[in-house]
């Protein structure tokens, strides 16, 4: 317990919350459900370690706390409710950010329908696709990138079937030795062929190739692109979308990590996705244009026609 | 992403502000402790010296940065104040606000050159990084790590484009003295009660009076129009930072400090709405007594508790004026 010299009383985060049990390690640390003791209520506390140098609290850390503190109030972003700076037995300083709490995640979700000939229900599907849109579009329209993003990061309440985006801007506010996780932990399935081909100047499309990943996903119930590697990962996506050239792409071949790779003619997106009615199936090809610049914007996305009888009211 | 002022939220689209109108709240120094702490001299005059230690700490660098600072070191008092307060500690927290702010802003300073600035000090007091470190954490639990602040530099433009002059010289010329108001209104405490959307409203319709008396009632009607203004709170408002624009003037006056620092076309404008406000002032005169006869009593007063000398010399205008 800290005392401040006005006399206010300042709770460590060991002392505000009573840790119930561990849920997962997450990218950036582990991830407790806990309990507030003062109201009561549950969260999801993430405690990070600090990678601070002589100078305390990194500047990037606090530029992005900073914006995921101000995004809290948006119904599509997981709230960050506070933030406890601390120290572990070492001495070193760690971060408890303290997160409302959601039952479950889309991960969680797919798999729980895993009955040979048992969907997810189209109508869901649909649902859950419009609040992702949304959740993004608003992010994008602040200028913020999630760029992690994956049905792990998607929070969801199973009673409401209401859909979070979770980890926005961690990417960046917490650096992490990047060997130790790239395997395990950074999955590769959703991320965006530029940025595999070495881009280094990333735009708003990455996360729309990830959000035309978790579509997918959500039809099929497996990955639509589940490489091991770099390369594995590049080849999934030509052999379904072809390999790309200067014509599909203009630009493509001057990418940094640009090799020379067997060449595949495009398939129709109905043999990797089937079920997916017509209108899905258009919105899908314009999430996962090669080209980042023609890739469907989030806002655009949620005006296409495949929403067109989607009760929208609530979401 | 760097922290920039006019944009908090990196904002690629400047039509999508009601979110910043939404939580602008969450980065004020509140209302109620603003009356509390007209109630304590003490905290007044810690605040005072404290925005003097930062200006001082920070000149060398953006003005910027000291802007900032000063915001968090208000929301500060406000959520914590300073009871008993020592020299040390009051530098304390300014080196500290600063400190955060570096980090903020992303400038481009050597961290030695930061470190040499921040332990700058009179009294030979230099605090360990560690102790720096501690009093951030302190600072930032009770700003609850909200540190990308809504001032009213994120609003300025939404009410330019309002008033129709976006992209345009006189949009321009109007965000220029609008944002000089801002700045040095910073310093008042009476506008602790007032929202960053409502102070940047007010700033530009002072400036628009200053320098565009003409066209003033057209852009009052346009940002009055808005739904996220209230334009009862927008004329008190306004009426505050008229007088701390009028005290600013004699201050500026008295010392002989010219206007060196604005832009030469701001000065060059700034002389041309003097001329046309004398004028409208006779007119005024000529026309009714009374709301005249209010307006100097309430500058009388407001100047008195500065500086005897500013009374001294509004009292000859006034007897000439009682004597007709």
């Amino acid at each position: 317990m800290e005392k401040t010299g006005a006399g206010v009383v300042v709770l460590s985060a060991k002392e505000a919350f009573e840790k119930l049990e561990k849920v997962g390690e997450g990218t950036y640390g582990k991830v407790y459900r806990a309990r507030e003791k003062a109201t009561g209520k549950i969260v999801a506390l993430k405690k990070t370690r600090l990678h601070e140098d002589q100078d305390g609290v990194p500047p990037t850390t606090l530029r992005e706390v900073s914006i995921l503190r101000m995004l809290s109030r948006d119904p599509h972003v997981v709230s960050l409710m506070d933030v406890k700076q601390g120290q572990n037995k070492e001495g070193k300083t760690v971060l408890y950010l303290v997160f409302e709490y959601m039952d479950t995640d889309l991960k969680k979700f797919i798999r729980s329908f895993d009955q040979p000939g048992q969907n997810i229900p189209p109508e869901t599907i649909k649902s859950l696709m419009y609040q992702l849109c949304k959740g993004i579009a608003f992010c994008h329209g602040h200028g913020i990138l999630h760029r992690d993003l994956k049905p792990h990061n998607l929070l969801m309440d199973r009673k409401t079937m209401m859909l979070k985006i979770a980890d926005l801007g961690l990417a960046r506010a917490f650096t992490v030795p990047i060997k130790k996780y790239t395997h395990e932990i950074l999955t590769l399935w959703y991320r965006a062929p530029e940025v595999l081909l070495g881009a280094t100047h990333y735009s708003m499309a990455v996360d729309i190739w990830s959000v035309g990943c978790i579509f997918a996903e959500l039809v099929t119930r497996r990955a639509l692109f589940p490489g091991d590697s770099e390369l594995q990962q590049l080849l999934h996506i030509f052999r379904l979308l072809g390999t790309p050239n200067e014509e599909v792409w203009p630009g493509v071949s001057k990418l940094k990590d640009w090799h020379e790779y067997p060449q595949w003619n495009s398939q129709s997106l109905s043999t990797a996705v089937p079920g997916l009615e017509e209108l899905g199936l258009d919105l899908l090809s314009q999430m996962l244009e090669y080209e980042p610049s023609k890739r469907i914007s989030a806002k655009k996305a949620m005006e296409h026609a495949y929403f067109d009888d989607l009760d929208k009211r609530n979401l | 992403m760097e922290f920039d002022l006019e944009n908090p939220l990196e904002n690629l689209h400047s039509d999508d502000v009601s979110y910043l109108f939404l939580i602008e709240s969450d980065h004020t120094p509140s209302q109620n402790h603003s009356q509390t702490l007209k109630a304590r001299d003490l905290d007044i005059s810690v605040r005072r010296e404290l925005i003097s230690l930062i200006s001082q700490l920070s000149c060398a660098l953006d003005p910027v940065l000291s802007y900032l600072a000063i915001n968090y070191l208000d929301r500060f008092l406000t959520n914590q104040g300073i009871l008993q307060p020592k020299p040390w500690a009051l530098r304390l927290v300014a080196v500290s606000c600063i400190s955060l702010t570096v980090k903020m802003m992303g400038t481009e300073y050597p961290a030695t050159d930061i470190q040499a600035l921040l332990n700058q000090s009179d009294g030979g007091i230099i605090f360990e990084t560690q102790t720096i470190q501690r009093m951030e954490a302190l600072i930032l639990g009770a700003l609850q790590w909200r540190m990308r602040s809504i001032t009213p530099f994120s609003f300025v433009a939404f009410f330019i484009a309002l008033m129709g002059l976006k992209e345009s010289p006189m949009g321009q010329v109007l965000k220029n003295r609008a944002s000089e108001i801002i700045f040095k209104s910073q310093r008042e405490i009476r506008l602790w009660g007032f929202k960053p959307s409502i102070i940047a409203a007010s700033a530009l319709l002072c400036a628009s009076h200053e320098l565009f008396p003409f066209q003033y009632p057209f852009f009052l009607k346009a940002i009055s129009d808005s739904s996220y203004v209230n334009k009862e709170i927008v004329e008190q408002c306004y009426k505050v930072i008229q007088d701390i624009a009028i005290e600013e003037e004699y201050s500026s006056a008295l010392n002989g400090v010219s206007r060196s620092d604005t832009p030469i076309n701001v000065l060059d404008h700034h002389f041309l709405s003097s001329e046309s406000e004398k004028t409208n002032g006779i007119t005024v005169a000529n026309a009714t007594d009374s709301p005249l006869g209010d307006l100097k009593r309430r500058k009388i007063t407001g100047c008195g508790g500065n500086n005897p000398t500013i009374l001294n010399s509004w009292i000859q205008p006034c007897e000439r004026e009682c004597e007709k």
